[in-house]
């Protein structure tokens, strides 16, 4: 511990003495690298550079520096994850922070160079320290930049589920669903949660689901069509499936698929007629 | 008429309305079977309303009172239609079916 606290209180010398230059250089770099693209403004460079050089202090002041359970360096993490989500809501790239965090270790072991009566073996756990500190710091800003690539993808998928899903009333009572592409085991369970909502809140008598969409099927994609129908069926609602490829018929048959208690019609406009019919509606030209 | 965790009323036209409630207790479905089915038989009923309103999920074993109930009631002539099944009920019903059930299924009571 004595040891430890040597280093640091020889790293806090350092930087008291040579606040300003430090201070200066890593300002100067901000600017270049992130100011350059008007990531951030000139306050805010200087006022992260302040901030960064606080808090560092307060670590190096703390009970033991090297405790990455502590609350300075708990804020020092939060500082940089925090600075790393701005940067990349205003369109930086992490590459850029992570060189800028190489450059702020760079400018202080150059001021170590200064220091005078360090002993090699005092040097060499500065050194290791510096690297260890700032290691931490770079996952941490790594660490953003996954949370808000994962958020970004999250928001992506639900944006496409919500566009891949068109859930339509297209009369009182009626609803149709389109189905486009391949019918998964998640995106299954998506549209089914989506359109048993929606048959208990319309108390729609009909779904008119189409298929027309669907290149291909198979075992499983056929399995969950028929796990569609049953559940709109056990709400209570009629299913009518529409726009059955010749090829997608072949399909079904081979795969011993039942479709005897389906109703079928060709196109979504038969499809739509059949409901009509079944729920006593007319729609007559005018 | 009023059971243990069931309420069986007459709804008119030989309609039955059977509402379960927090007390129901499946593991004693064969003596609520035969109570549900003699006073379905007095009523001269053919139809029975299964209110599934207050069910969230339906897994295995509450299926199979409900397979076995309706079956039964299919035994006397009396049709069970299952109405306001909850969708995720559906949604787990759909996953354990391997046939067509023996109820049928409506949006809610038919007036």
């Amino acid at each position: 511990m004595a040891a430890k606290n040597k280093t640091s209180s020889i790293l806090i010398d350092v930087l008291k003495l040579q606040m300003g230059s430090i201070s200066d250089s890593i300002e100067r770099e901000g600017k270049t690298i992130l100011g350059g693209s008007n990531l951030l403004s000139s306050e805010e460079i200087t006022d992260f550079c302040l901030e960064f050089l606080q808090l560092l202090i307060s670590l190096l002041e703390s009970k033991d520096p090297h405790d990455d359970a502590s609350p300075q360096f708990h804020a020092l993490e939060i500082f940089f994850n925090n600075l790393s989500k701005q940067l990349l809501v205003r369109g930086g790239r992490v590459e850029d922070l992570v060189r800028y965090i190489q450059f702020m270790q760079r400018t202080l072991i150059e001021a170590l160079g200064t220091a005078k009566n360090v002993s090699p073996q005092d040097m060499r756990e500065l050194l290791l320290y510096l690297s260890g500190l700032f290691n931490e710091m770079i996952l941490s800003v790594f660490h953003a930049y996954l949370d808000e690539k994962e958020r970004t993808i999250y928001a992506q998928e639900a944006e496409l589920r919500e566009t891949a899903t068109p859930i339509t009333e297209i009369w009182d009572g009626v609803l149709t669903l389109p189905i486009i592409g391949t019918l998964d085991s998640s995106r299954t369970m998506i549209i089914m949660e989506a359109l048993l909502s929606r048959i208990a809140a319309e108390r729609a008598e009909t779904v008119v689901m189409d298929l027309t969409g669907v290149k291909s099927i198979d075992s499983q994609v056929s399995h969950h069509l028929i796990q569609m129908v049953r559940a709109i069926q056990l709400m209570g609602s009629a299913a009518i499936v529409t726009g059955i490829r010749p090829e997608i018929a072949r399909a079904l048959t081979s795969l011993n698929i039942d479709l005897g208690n389906v109703s079928t019609r060709a196109t979504l406009s038969d499809g739509l007629k059949e409901a009509f019919r079944r729920m006593n509606i007319q729609v007559t030209r005018g | 008429m009023s059971l243990t965790g069931l309420h069986l009323t007459a709804i008119g036209s030989g309609r039955f309305l059977l509402e379960p409630g927090v007390g129901l207790d499946i593991s004693q479905k064969n003596e609520l079977i035969d109570r549900i089915l003699g006073r379905l038989q007095q009523g001269g009923a053919c139809l029975m309303y299964y209110h599934l309103g207050g069910q969230p999920v339906i897994e295995e074993a509450y299926y199979d009172w409900l397979d076995t109930l309706a079956r039964a009631c299919t035994a006397i002539n009396v049709r069970m239609v299952c109405v306001h099944m909850q969708p995720t009920a559906a949604f787990a019903l759909s996953h354990i079916l391997k046939a067509p059930p023996a109820f049928d299924s409506a949006l809610s009571v038919d007036l």
